[in-house]
Parts: C-alpha cells; sequence; structure tokens
C-alpha cells in the first residue's frame, strides 16, 4: 500500500498517469493562448483606462496629453458643484424607480412569453427588437410620440378625457418621461428571466401544481426563488446601467438637462464636463466617484445575495 | 482544415494567414509620417449636409489641383459636442488633421494646447490679423495669441415679412422696421391674434436662445463677459432690466406663459421645433419678424416652404440701455490643430479659403465672408429666390452688419459661461427664479469657473 498515495487523491479517485498531466497542462496552456488577445485587450481597453482615469481625476489635463498633479483638487471642485448634486440625485431618482420596474416588467413579459403557443419565437424576436435599436432613433420617435398636441399618445388621452402633461417640456414630467423611454428595451432582461424560467425542472413545476391549485402559489413559492440567479444578475446590470444613461438624457434634454435641469443625469454632467467644458480631470473625478459608488452597492448586493439568492444543488 | 475542399493548398494557409496579418499590424505601426509625403493636406469639418460637404470637396479639390499636391477632406463626422470629441482625441492621440473647421469658439481649445496659434504665419502673409474686423478675431484671441480664424461668419439681424406688414396697412420697407425695442413691442401688438389657448399669429418675440440674448445685450448697451477685463458680467443692472423688460413684454402681449407659445407654433427660430415637432411660425407666415442669423437666408425655402415670396432683413433695434443697433456672429473658424503635419501648405489652403475659398462657399452657402480681402459674389440662394438686386443689397447690407458686431464667444470657459445664461433664461421664462436671482447664480457660478481657469 505505499504506493497507495500515489494512485488515489485525497476524494479517493485515480490520479491521471503522467502522461496524461502533461497532455492537461498542455491544453491548459492552449486556453492561455487562445484567451491571451482577450486578456491583452482586457488590460489595454479596460484595466489600464480604469487606472489611469484613477491619475486624472488627480492632475490638471491639457487636451494634448501633459499632465500636472494637483492631488484632490478635482474632487473638492466635484463636490462644491451644484450641478454633481442635482445629476447625482436625479440618477439616483431615476435608478431606484427605473431597475425595480423593469425587473418586474421584463419578469411579466417573461412569464408571458414562457406560455408554449405557436407565436412565442415571433414574440420573443418582437420583444427583443427595442435592444437593437440605437438609444437615439428610440429617443427620438418617443419624443414624436409624446408631442403636446399633435403627439398619439396625447391624443389618445384627451380623447379617454384626461388632461396629459406636457413630457418633455413640463420638469414635473420630463424625469417620469426618461424613465418611461429607458423601460422600453426589455429584451435582454427578459431573455434571462426566460432562459431561468425554461431550466425549472418539469417534475418540479407539476409537483407544485399537485400541492396547490394557485398560480400565485407556484409563483411565489417555486418559480421566483428558483429564478433568484437571474434576478440577481439583472438587478446588478440593472444597477450599474442606469447609473450609465447617457444618450436618451442627452437626446431629451441637452447638456444643460432641460427643462429645469430635471433630466440632468450624472453622464451628462461627466460628457460636457469632459467634451463642453475641457475639464478632463474633473470628468476623470466624477468617474471615479461613480465607479467607487457603483462598486460599493454591488458589492453590498452580492453580501446579501447570500440570503436570498438560491443556487441548485444549494443546501440551505 | 486549410486542406479541405473549400480551402484548396496553397491558396490560404496557416502561415499566409499570420504572414498577412503581421503585414497589415506593420501598415498600421508605420509613424504617420511615413505618409506625409504622399498626403500633403487633410482638413476635417463638422457637419454633413451634402450640399456642405460637396462645396468643400470641391474647393480642397480644386486648390489641391492647382497647387499639385494632394489633399484630403473628412466631412460627416458630426455636429458640435460629437465633432468636437472626435477632434481632441485625434489631436490627443497624435492623427490630427492639417486644418478643421470648428463651430465652438477655439479660444478654450487653443489655450489648452489643442490648436497651433497663428500669428507667426500670419504675419507675413495676405491674411495679416489687420485684414479681419476686429470684434470677429478677438473670437479668437486669448493672451496676445491667436488660435483660430473666423472665415465666414453667420451675422444676425431681423428677418421680416413685408407682406404680413403691407395687410396690415404697415410700412414693409427695410427702413420703417422698428428702432428700439418700444417701438418693436408696440409694432408686435399689432400682429397678435389669440384663439383660445392658440397663438395664431405674433409680430415680434422676445428672444429666447442664449446666443441672441448676448446680441440683446449689446443691443442694450451692456454684455454678459466682459472681456477687456476678463470678468463676467452677468447680473449687471442692464442685464437683469432687460429681462425685466421681456418678461414685461410676455406678461403683457403672450399671456405670461412661455408653455402657451410653444404649444402654439415655432416662434423662436426658422426651423422645425425639434422637440414638439411644430413647423417654424416665421415661414408659417405666423410671425412678422424673426431674429436670426444669415445662414437662415440659404434654409429659408427648404423644407417647409414658407407661405410668402418675399423676405427682408432689417437690422436688430436697441434696448432702453442701448443708443445704437449692434448685430453678433456665429462664425465658421478654421483652426490649425496641434500635430498638424503640413503646417505650411495647411496656412496655405487657409490663405486661400480666407479670400477666394470664402467666395464660392458664400455663392453656395450664405455664410458671410469676414476677411477684408475677400472676393465678393452674391449667394446663389438668393439670387435664385430673390432676384439679383435683393442679393446684392443684402450682401452690403450684411458686410454692413460684420462692422457693428457685439463682442461674443470671447471667453476661455465661453461654452460654460454660456450653459450657465441658458439655464437662467430657462429659469427666468419659467417663473421660477426672478432676472436678479438667476443671473445673479449664473455670475457666481461662471466667474468661479473662469476664476479657476485663470488661476491654472
Amino acid at each position: 500500500m505505499a504506493d497507495q498515495p500515489a494512485q488515489f487523491s485525497v476524494a479517493g479517485g485515480p490520479i491521471p498517469p503522467r502522461r496524461r498531466r502533461g497532455a492537461g497542462r498542455k491544453e491548459a496552456w492552449a486556453g492561455v493562448l487562445f484567451a491571451f488577445p482577450w486578456m491583452v485587450s482586457l488590460a489595454v481597453f479596460t484595466v489600464l483606462p480604469l487606472l489611469l482615469t484613477f491619475v486624472l481625476a488627480q492632475s490638471k489635463v491639457q487636451i494634448t496629453g501633459q499632465l500636472q498633479w494637483i492631488g484632490l483638487s478635482n474632487y473638492d471642485q466635484v463636490f462644491a458643484d451644484p450641478a454633481f448634486w442635482t445629476s447625482a440625485e436625479n440618477t439616483f431618482r431615476f435608478a431606484v424607480i427605473l431597475v425595480p420596474v423593469k425587473l418586474v416588467l421584463a419578469l411579466v413579459l417573461a412569464l408571458l412569453l414562457n406560455r408554449a403557443t405557436a407565436l412565442s419565437g415571433f414574440y420573443r424576436t418582437v420583444f427583443y427588437l427595442p435592444f437593437l435599436m440605437p438609444a437615439v432613433a428610440g429617443s427620438v420617435v418617443f419624443i414624436l410620440l409624446l408631442t403636446p398636441d399633435a403627439g398619439p399618445i396625447n391624443l389618445i388621452l384627451r380623447a379617454a378625457g384626461l388632461d396629459p402633461p406636457d413630457w418633455i417640456r413640463d420638469p414635473n414630467a420630463a424625469l417620469w418621461t426618461l424613465i418611461m423611454i429607458s423601460l422600453w428595451p426589455l429584451g435582454v432582461e427578459t431573455l434571462v428571466f426566460l432562459g431561468g424560467l425554461q431550466n425549472i425542472p418539469k417534475d418540479v413545476s407539476e409537483a407544485a401544481e399537485l400541492d396547490s391549485p394557485r398560480r400565485w402559489h407556484k409563483l411565489w413559492w417555486i418559480t421566483l426563488p428558483l429564478i433568484t440567479p437571474m434576478i440577481l444578475f439583472n438587478l446588478v446590470i440593472g444597477i450599474i446601467t442606469s447609473f450609465q444613461v447617457f444618450t436618451q438624457a442627452l437626446v431629451i434634454g441637452g447638456t444643460t438637462g432641460a427643462p429645469a435641469e430635471s433630466t440632468l443625469l450624472y453622464m451628462v454632467v461627466l460628457y460636457r464636463a469632459a467634451f463642453r467644458y475641457f475639464n478632463m480631470g474633473y470628468a476623470a473625478a466624477m468617474a471615479t466617484v461613480l465607479f467607487v459608488f457603483v462598486l460599493a452597492l454591488t458589492l453590498l448586493i452580492f453580501t446579501t445575495a447570500r440570503s436570498w439568492v438560491f443556487y441548485e444543488g444549494d443546501s440551505r | 482544415m486549410t486542406s479541405g475542399p473549400f480551402a484548396p493548398k496553397g491558396r490560404f494557409g496557416r502561415r499566409r494567414f499570420l504572414g498577412g496579418t503581421a503585414a497589415l499590424g506593420a501598415l498600421a505601426a508605420l509613424p504617420r509620417s511615413a505618409f506625409a509625403q504622399d498626403q500633403a493636406l487633410s482638413m476635417w469639418t463638422p457637419g454633413g449636409s451634402p450640399l456642405f460637404c460637396d462645396m468643400h470637396q470641391g474647393l480642397i479639390d480644386g486648390w489641391a489641383a492647382a497647387n499639385g499636391v494632394q489633399a484630403t477632406l473628412q466631412c460627416g463626422i458630426g455636429d458640435g459636442t460629437e465633432y468636437t470629441q472626435v477632434l481632441i482625441g485625434s489631436i490627443a492621440g497624435g492623427t490630427a488633421p492639417d486644418l478643421s473647421i470648428v463651430w465652438d469658439a477655439p479660444i478654450a481649445l487653443g489655450i489648452q494646447g489643442a490648436f497651433r496659434p497663428l500669428d507667426d504665419l500670419m504675419a507675413n502673409s495676405t491674411i495679416g490679423a489687420e485684414t479681419w474686423p476686429a470684434g470677429l478675431l478677438k473670437s479668437c484671441q486669448f493672451g496676445g495669441k491667436t488660435y483660430g480664424l473666423p472665415v465666414t461668419a453667420g451675422l444676425f439681424g431681423m428677418f421680416f415679412n413685408p407682406g404680413m406688414f403691407a395687410a396690415k396697412g404697415m410700412p414693409s420697407d427695410r427702413a420703417s422696421m422698428p428702432k428700439t425695442w418700444d417701438e418693436m413691442r408696440a409694432m408686435s401688438k399689432e400682429f397678435t391674434v389669440w384663439n383660445g389657448d392658440t397663438l395664431e399669429t405674433a409680430g415680434f418675440m422676445p428672444p429666447r436662445n442664449n446666443v441672441i440674448a448676448i446680441v440683446f445685450a449689446g443691443l442694450n448697451g451692456s454684455k454678459f463677459y466682459d472681456g477687456e477685463n476678463q470678468k463676467y458680467t452677468m447680473d449687471a443692472e442692464a442685464n437683469i432690466a432687460m429681462f425685466n423688460y421681456f418678461l414685461d413684454w410676455l406678461n403683457e402681449e403672450y399671456r405670461g406663459d412661455i408653455n402657451v407659445i410653444d404649444r402654439s407654433g415655432n416662434f423662436n427660430d426658422g426651423y422645425p421645433n425639434d422637440t414638439s415637432g411644430l413647423g417654424p411660425a416665421f415661414q408659417e407666415g405666423r410671425l412678422a419678424g424673426l431674429t436670426s442669423g444669415s445662414w437662415l437666408m440659404g434654409d429659408l425655402y427648404n423644407d417647409p416652404k414658407p407661405v410668402f415670396d418675399r423676405y427682408d432683413i432689417a437690422g436688430l433695434p436697441y434696448g432702453p440701455s442701448g443708443t445704437t443697433s449692434v448685430s453678433g456672429f456665429w462664425p465658421n473658424w478654421m483652426v490649425m490643430p496641434e500635430g498638424s503635419q503640413n503646417p505650411e501648405e495647411a496656412f496655405k489652403y487657409l490663405e486661400y479659403m480666407s479670400v477666394e475659398g470664402v467666395a464660392e462657399w458664400f455663392r453656395v452657402i450664405p455664410d458671410i465672408p469676414t476677411n477684408a480681402n475677400a472676393k465678393q459674389v452674391v449667394p446663389e440662394v438668393v439670387v435664385q429666390t430673390q432676384g439679383e438686386a435683393f442679393a446684392v443689397d443684402i450682401t452690403a447690407f450684411w458686410a454692413g452688419q460684420a462692422k457693428i458686431v457685439t463682442p461674443m464667444w470671447d471667453s476661455p470657459v465661453e461654452a460654460f459661461g454660456q450653459d450657465q445664461l441658458a439655464r437662467a433664461m430657462e429659469k427666468i421664462y419659467t417663473k421660477v427664479s426672478t432676472p436678479a436671482e438667476a443671473l445673479a447664480e449664473a455670475q457666481t457660478s461662471s466667474q468661479a469657473e473662469l476664476d479657476r481657469f485663470l488661476a491654472g
């Protein structure tokens, strides 16, 4: 039995012969080699710019590339700027409303699309299509739909006896309009949910139907817990993207966030600082503040996720 | 499988693929200077209408052929901030064009080292500083350096519809147009017609655009930025009085509500409104007079077609604190980005454009040539729509307007200041703040930004 350790691992399985291990190492190297271009591009186009942004945030930057170290002055300027706080508040309100509403709508849509009908494939394509449309084009279409007097939406609302708002020019309505426009492309979230729903084992689903005829019981006790990994994914991605919303806000409110700064979102202020006011250091400082905030929020969600996300085979 | 039936051996193997990739990589890695001998001049321009691009393409091709050099034009990259973004990216990346047109004042980027000062090149040329209207050239100058040239400019005037005046039995010639704001308000009343909550027709409108507001400040003997002393003066007494005057006008004639006006049509400029989709009231024959830039002469007969045959243009009336009419301008600046590979050739083209090229430019698109040596022509579109005599007359009119421009575009933090003014005007017209409050807020933030900038 002296040679037992050489033949069996701790788990008791057979150890592959030496030649096989060599082949595995070769395969591993091949994997690294294939991944190498991607790793290089990750380093050059993602990690390096990220690190450089932190450097720029503490520098006075000339367009021609000259940097002058100024410590935390850019952060002082950012936190003293009313536009920063206005945009942060608007963006926070935008995200707090948009993310949960989008998740619920995408889930409802996924539940409907999960029903097998002759037109299932057609509907899935149709609901995914808005995601493929450029945000600028989508925003312009909504602007036309929401035109105060001649827009179809207001015409319908008036015909129903309602007094519609001036969706884009009323400061009290403009942010809601922006949220509405951002809700439109639900395709990706819906597909993620749909993937989760279709992975629920049939026997579990049938057993739930036998236990209780009420559909919401099945939804609440079986479906939702089993798709919590998808909910987590959509939640994290939703939060990250909602804090980075830019195009719709720029199309509707311009660089001043009209009307009355109600559509002035964080990324618009960052963009105008960089490319309209040419204050790259300020823009970089804003970018790092957003990065740290979203990172902290994501970590917080992952921490709480341990108590509400269930993975298949999880013993809890 | 390179040996498969669809990839015959010897035609496309791994070695050839890798060799080809390496060759392409090496080509891409070649320094830009390797191309400089063949590529004598490269120029970029914002915009992108076929007419604009074709006109510039024709100019640069003609110049290149006449001078035996190669030249390329990039047109259609984008407008406004989008274009600036691409341009500064190319400057920072060392792939800048030799020349560029810009539609934002060049001072801010010039000071940051993005544009090459032209003073040395101008000193011994046919387009020296003395050949440019001083007011326009100041939009390119800071700290004794000239960062660009305003080769053509849109100049501001009062477009008016003589037919609407004649229909009211009022004189409709240029000389009879209002000379003061009080006259403008009095005349405007004659045209105001309401149909319920809809403004059917109007005479004149208080300025809503921040660039035009700068011109109106000049008409009221004031300014928002004092370039000589490098100070913002947004909350000057005359500026507060100006907006109080406009609010009073709004309350008296337009029910005190700009939203009612905006829901009735686009009474602010000569183009369909981006958000409401409503057409321009001036072309619809619902607005008697409109303050606009000279570029409208080229666009006036585009979609939508105006309901009238003839228009005319008068000088702008001055305000209670002003003493004389002034005009404003919005140039097409030409700049030489830092890193230009062929500065000598680029400046030769700049000379050509300033004197000869602008003539063709003005003939095709009515942006006004500004250099004193520029060849005189009349805009074709005006000849076609209004006749030769009017075209000659209006060209002389714009030449006069160029001599009375109020200082504009001369702040090193121009975009920031203009955004603050736009924000203040929105608060004033929506009555969220009084003019004094809104302008004081704009003054504080603009001056702080200027101070930060000047402090280095």
